[in-house]
């Protein structure tokens, strides 16, 4: 089965490794699948090659879309952003462990048993969701189903949320079908007024995989929360979208104790493993700083 | 076929090609100037510009370039102000990191210069622009100075000053060849087949299959026949050489190893338990873990050697008193037990070695930290006569104690070769680096600590259990006692082995582990008696040096400002002070060679190496010093076997072994040159040639004189001068005096008088709400005389201080706690310290107290790094009443306290 190849920041390292063979295709020099367009309701349609480095640039983005601006520039590293792009980021592989040490075989690269869950998951999710708990790596992802984005293959156009799944599926990180192209991730139209911020937990200042991260957009009109999506990653097999969170906001005014509160809400439904608790507060920590943030923005 | 521009040249490359632009620019092209350290986007060594934007070429596809223009670090110009910034400024170590950063500010630069003139750039705005790049040696504060000036337009025209370090334009501009970069003729591509279980006796090895796998050229065993059994995930099998890398790792795939599995301890619980799987069933043959020599020492329980407990005193008052306080429940007893994480070395060069064996003899090229003490070890194992054998390393990609001894990769390189026929290359990839090539041993420390009520220390004991994986020797608890000479003390250390991978020495092997349980605990033992922590050490820890220091670290206003910081709110601001105490070694069998060449050159000599420390540059210096000339005047010869020999790049010794060796090289030279002018009444002097005429300046006398060679070994310090200085080993009586005979005459490493010393404090901030600790600022006092290259002596110190706190806040080898198999194997999940992770650091060196010293000085690799960790958890626990016993102190820590209620 060929894979295919955009930027290749994910698969060159997996293929250096030995962890991922086969033919290659490469997509990343589609001049179609590199562009930010407008789309006819409003919205607008980012080509799939698109370095994240130029969506994290563009004007457009940034004003109607901070949220997934502010993701772009902070993911990864400088060099990185510059030739990964935003179908790479979907759709790239976990960063396990294990998964990535060629001498460690697991469901995702085809083995019968995850040892990250018998073994040290001190990384790995606070929602245990299927049976592979290594967290979902794509920063755009949560993103983008903060802003309810739909992704557009050369077969069909779905809900970025059913690029993921659930998490039951433990063999693959995404639920695209093999040879199924990403062309674009398509953008309700922006909302007037949005404030949003971005933050990853992390030990370092800057370039680390977060332990968690969170991204929130909020819409204030007349004193309350008119409108809020919610989305984290680091914690789940899958990007997180917090519905209970973005609820707890709607209709109330944005003062500091909405947002506790709020935050709070983020651990509903949390399933740590043995080392990962401390995820939990380090999740309603995270939501709560970009809840904040956005607020103050 | 890729069409692409390289450096203004355009190529044509026909496949097949390697998949990536790192390989294809190095391997295929031969422009090794751009590394490649991670191989996983992670570090930005590969870091090249594509169309003049920065990206990592180890993540490039190579069919990417196609139509594009790349530029590699040969292609900046050498006085683009950014190289020109990074040579004068120093902005590097082992140089390794070098040409990724330069490429990428060089980026940077010219785009702040186009938006912003000379405006300086903050120091955030420069990290932010260099988070995709590491620098293991910690050159960040320069590189933060060097970006900073070239931005502001400092370093526009050209420098005439020497620069701190001598070879810094070489390796600015990726001309500089390490070992990973040398390319023989018909060199060959040698892998490790690596053992698959963390223990098991291993039966037939069938090689005849990789014997025939295309491109095959050798294959050759590791496993020592006399010992065939395996214990740790990555041990060495079987070495395959072949024409590329993809060939040998064919033929590794081949290999058949037939394995009867043992039963394993792959955890110091593990090994402790009452019945444990014995790591070893027959003999224990253990490697060394620290740089000693290995004390002949009793096994407690299979897996449990120790106590080394010589360093006692009066310990059984000592254990009574402690349990007597217990007893009464004295509030003035201070317990507690701590655990710090193993902490890999992550030289960004990795081990490495191209040997190539004909019928002439032997020569390796190595990375490694004893050029000297490789060969001769090789000679012995080959029994090859001593001038057979030589090895070579111009220059080192970093080391910290992890290229100290005649490691796998380089016996592999030598078989092979032996095998093939041909020149042949052993790299570790990051994966066995971070694997199997060395760390620092984790330990579990249990201190206890008794002030009396008026003040004193009554007692002290420490118990140190190190897991040292398959390896012995950890000196832990046994250092306490040179720094605070309690009257009772209880010290015990012991090596727990596991089936897992042998540590091998770090930095001040122990010494930060010592310092973390130590300076704690005393640190608590002020909270008790309501005393000032610097006013206690004061107090306690007699040494004169540190006195001094104190008294410094007490004015600092951050000091005298601590209390005022709260202890409310989210951010928590704290302050701690930790003292360290490390020895002066230099080694006795060493030679320096002094030579003036035709025309008045100088050229010095010696079989050392340069890893980062400034080898090269100190030699440089001593010898422009001495005669008055520039240090670009000086030729240095160093890095190869066959030079006079050299100290082992370890230890703190080489600077303490090669000023004095080279100062009395320069009067030897000196007095020489006098004498064959034949002037009346001529005798040199520090000016110059003096006679009966005049004086002839040593630079006119130099071009005079004739060629001249000299050689000579270290003088012994001043007797009388060393007087006052403290005895080695004082306080440990005749053992102590027994410990130097026996380094001495096993290593020939002798310990001179005085110690070395230092005292820090650290300020953190912790963030409770995400755990974040972050380190605005270190203050660091170091007691090591008077500095031979005090740009160098700074960069060391910096250095030494990034990666104490690597130690404090990051990094941690993982493993599998069923397979022993190490999970912290790339740079992503092994984390060391980012640019902007660099506090500000204020340096105070207090030079005096080394006079007996010739030249005055004595090596502070060490001693700089030691107290950094203990620095920051007592700032840690300053901010928020907690106190880490746990390293490293990450977010998960803090705010597992926070939600436990422990941090309020
Ligand atoms: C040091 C480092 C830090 C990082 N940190 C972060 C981080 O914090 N957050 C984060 O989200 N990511 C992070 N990343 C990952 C990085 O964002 C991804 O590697 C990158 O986005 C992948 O994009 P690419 O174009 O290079 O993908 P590629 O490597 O080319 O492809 C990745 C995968 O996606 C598939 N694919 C790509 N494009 C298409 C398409 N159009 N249609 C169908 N399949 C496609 C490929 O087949 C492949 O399986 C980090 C990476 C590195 C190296
Ligand atoms: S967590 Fe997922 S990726 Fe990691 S070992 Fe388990 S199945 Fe594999
Ligand atoms: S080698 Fe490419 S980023 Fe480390
Ligand atoms: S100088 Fe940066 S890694 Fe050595």
């Amino acid at each position: 089965m060929s894979e295919f190849r955009a930027g290749g920041t994910d698969l060159s390292e997996r293929r250096r490794s030995g962890i991922s063979r086969g033919p290659v295709r490469d997509v990343g020099a589609r001049p179609e699948l590199r562009r930010i367009t407008a789309t006819a309701d409003g919205g607008w349609e980012i080509g799939a090659a698109t370095p994240m480095a130029v969506l994290a640039a563009d004007e457009a983005i940034r004003s109607g879309y901070p949220g997934l601006a502010l993701s772009a520039g902070a993911l990864a590293t400088p060099q990185i952003r510059r030739i990964g792009t935003i179908g790479g980021n979907l759709l790239q592989h976990n960063r396990c462990w294990y998964y990535r040490n060629p001498h460690t075989p697991c469901l995702k690269s085809g083995g019968d048993t995850c040892p990250a869950r018998a073994g040290n998951h001190r990384f790995h999710v606070a929602f245990d969701l299927g049976p592979c708990v290594a967290p979902h790596p794509s920063t755009l992802g949560a993103a983008l189903l903060a802003y309810a984005a739909e992704v557009v293959t050369d077969r069909r156009v779905l809900p970025v949320a059913e690029v993921f799944g659930d998490g039951s599926d433990g063999s693959r990180d995404h639920r695209l079908a093999d040879g199924e192209l990403l062309t674009a991730v398509r953008l309700p139209p922006a909302v007037a007024g949005e404030r949003a911020a971005y933050h990853r937990a992390i030990s370092r200042t800057y370039a680390e995989w977060p332990l968690v991260e969170a991204v929130a957009r909020l819409v204030v009109l007349d004193g309350t929360v008119a409108a809020a999506g919610v989305a984290v990653g680091g914690v789940a097999p899958i990007p997180l979208r917090l519905p209970a969170v973005e609820a707890a906001l709607l209709g109330n005014p944005p003062t500091g104790a909405l947002f506790e509160a709020a935050a709070r809400r983020a651990a509903d439904g949390a399933r740590p493993l043995p080392m990962t608790g401390y995820k939990v507060p380090l999740l309603v920590g995270t939501v709560l700083e970009v809840l904040e943030r956005a607020g103050r923005a | 076929m890729v069409k692409v521009e390289i450096n203004g040249t355009q190529h044509a490359l026909p496949g097949p090609l390697p998949d990536t632009s790192v390989d294809t620019l190095r391997e295929r092209l031969g422009l090794t100037g751009t590394k490649l350290v991670c191989g996983a986007g992670v570090c930005g060594a590969c870091t090249v510009l594509l169309d003049g934007q920065p990206v990592v070429s180890c993540l490039l596809p190579t069919d990417a370039l196609d139509g594009h223009t790349v530029t590699t670090v040969e292609g900046i110009d050498p006085e683009h102000p950014v190289a020109r910034a990074f040579v004068a400024h120093g902005a590097l170590q082992c140089g390794f990191c070098t040409p990724g950063f330069v490429v990428e500010a060089a980026a940077f630069h010219d785009d702040w210069r186009a938006r912003h003139g000379t405006a300086r750039p903050e120091r955030e705005e420069i990290a932010a622009a260099l988070a995709g790049h590491l620098c293991r040696c910690g050159a960040y504060v320069e590189i933060f100075d060097a970006v900073a000036a070239a931005c502001a337009g400092e370093h526009d025209n050209a420098h005439a000053a020497a620069p701190p370090r001598v070879e810094a334009a070489e390796k600015v501009t990726g001309r500089a060849r390490y070992t990973l970069d040398v390319r023989l003729p018909g060199q060959l591509e040698g892998v490790v087949l690596r053992s698959a279980h963390a223990h098991a006796r291993v039966g037939d090895i069938d090689t005849a299959a990789a014997e025939r796998t295309p491109g095959v050229r050798a294959v050759v065993r590791l496993l020592d026949a006399r010992d065939p059994e395996v214990r740790y995930v990555g041990e060495p099998l079987v070495a395959i050489a072949a024409v590329d890398r993809h060939a040998a790792e064919a033929g590794a795939a081949a290999v058949v190893v037939r394995y009867e599995p043992l039963p394993a301890s792959v955890s110091a619980s593990a090994a402790l338990r009452p019945d444990p799987a014995p790591v070893y069933t027959g003999k224990r043959r253990t490697p060394n873990a620290a740089e000693g020599v290995l004390v002949p020492t009793p096994w407690k329980a299979p897996n449990l050697r120790g106590p080394v407990g010589q360093f006692s005193e009066s310990a059984k008052t000592a254990r009574r008193l402690l349990a007597a306080a217990r007893e009464a429940g004295d509030p003035l007893l201070v317990e507690g037990t701590f655990h710090t994480a193993a902490q890999v070395h992550t030289a960004f060069e990795p081990h490495v070695a191209v040997a190539d064996w004909t019928a002439d003899g032997l020569t390796v090229h190595a990375s490694t930290q004893a050029v000297a003490h490789v060969a001769h070890e090789l000679a012995r194992r080959y029994r090859l006569r001593p001038e057979a054998v030589r090895v070579l390393a111009e220059h080192v990609g970093g080391g910290f104690g992890a290229k100290l001894a005649l490691s796998h990769e380089i016996v592999a390189a030598v078989e092979l070769s032996r095998a093939a026929g041909a020149p042949v290359r052993v790299a570790l990839d990051r994966l066995e680096e971070l694997s199997v090539a060395g760390h620092r041993p984790a330990a579990e420390l249990t201190v206890g600590l008794l002030a009396a009520a008026d003040g004193s220390l009554a007692a002290l004991s420490m118990t140190a259990v190190a897991d040292s994986g398959v390896a012995v020797g950890s000196t832990v608890a046994s250092l306490a006692r040179l720094i605070y000479p309690a009257p009772a003390k209880d010290l015990a250390d012991y090596d727990v082995v596991t089936n897992t991978p042998p540590g091998t020495p770090f930095r001040g092997p122990g010494g930060p582990l010592t310092c973390f349980a130590l300076e704690q605990a005393v640190d608590e033992a002020a909270l008790r008696l309501d005393t000032d922590p610097i006013a206690l050490r004061r107090r306690w820890d007699p040494d004169p040096l540190r006195q001094r220091l104190y008294t410094w670290a007490a004015e600092l206003p951050a000091w005298r400002e601590r209390g005022a910081h709260t202890r409310t709110g989210r951010y928590r601001r704290g302050v701690g002070v930790a003292a360290a105490n490390w020895f002066y070694w230099h080694q006795t069998d060493c030679e320096v060679e002094l030579a003036v060449l035709p025309g008045g050159r100088l050229r010095v000599a010696s079989a050392v190496q340069d890893m980062g420390t400034g080898s090269r540059t100190v030699l440089a210096r001593t010898v422009a010093g001495a005669f008055d000339v520039p240090p670009d005047a000086v030729e240095v010869r160093i890095g190869d076997s066959a030079l006079p020999r050299g100290p082992i790049s370890g230890g703190s010794r080489t600077t303490a072994t090669l000023v004095p060796a080279t100062l009395r090289a320069a009067r030897r030279l000196k007095a020489a040159i006098a004498e064959a002018t034949r002037l009346p009444g001529a005798r040199p002097d520090d000016a110059g040639v003096r006679h009966a005429g005049g004086v002839l300046a040593w630079p006119d006398a130099l071009r005079a004189a004739q060629e001249t060679t000299v050689t000579a070994r270290r003088p012994d310090d001043d007797a009388a001068l060393g007087r006052s200085a403290r005895r080695p080993f004082d306080g440990a009586g005749a053992l102590g005096a027994g410990m130097s005979v026996f380094l001495r005459a096993t290593s020939r490493l002798r310990t001179g008088r005085g110690y070395t010393g230092s005292v820090y404090l650290a300020e953190v901030e912790v963030d409770t709400r995400l755990g974040h600790v972050r380190v605005p600022a270190m203050y660091c006092g170091i007691a090591v005389g008077r500095l031979a290259a005090p740009e160098l002596a700074a960069a060391q110190a910096h250095g030494a201080v990034i990666q104490g706190i690597g130690y404090a806040l990051y990094e941690q080898r993982e493993l599998d706690p069923h397979t022993g198999r190490v999970l912290t194997a790339g740079l992503e999940d092994y984390r060391i310290p980012g640019i902007a992770d660099t506090p500000r650091i204020t340096l105070h060196f207090d030079e005096d107290g080394f006079e007996h010293v010739p030249g005055g000085g004595v090596g502070l690799g060490e001693i700089a790094t030691m107290p950094v960790a203990a620095a920051i958890a007592n700032a840690v626990h300053h901010a928020t009443g907690q106190r880490p016993y746990r390293l490293p102190i990450r977010p998960d820590a803090i705010v597992e306290a926070v939600a436990r209620g422990d941090i309020r």
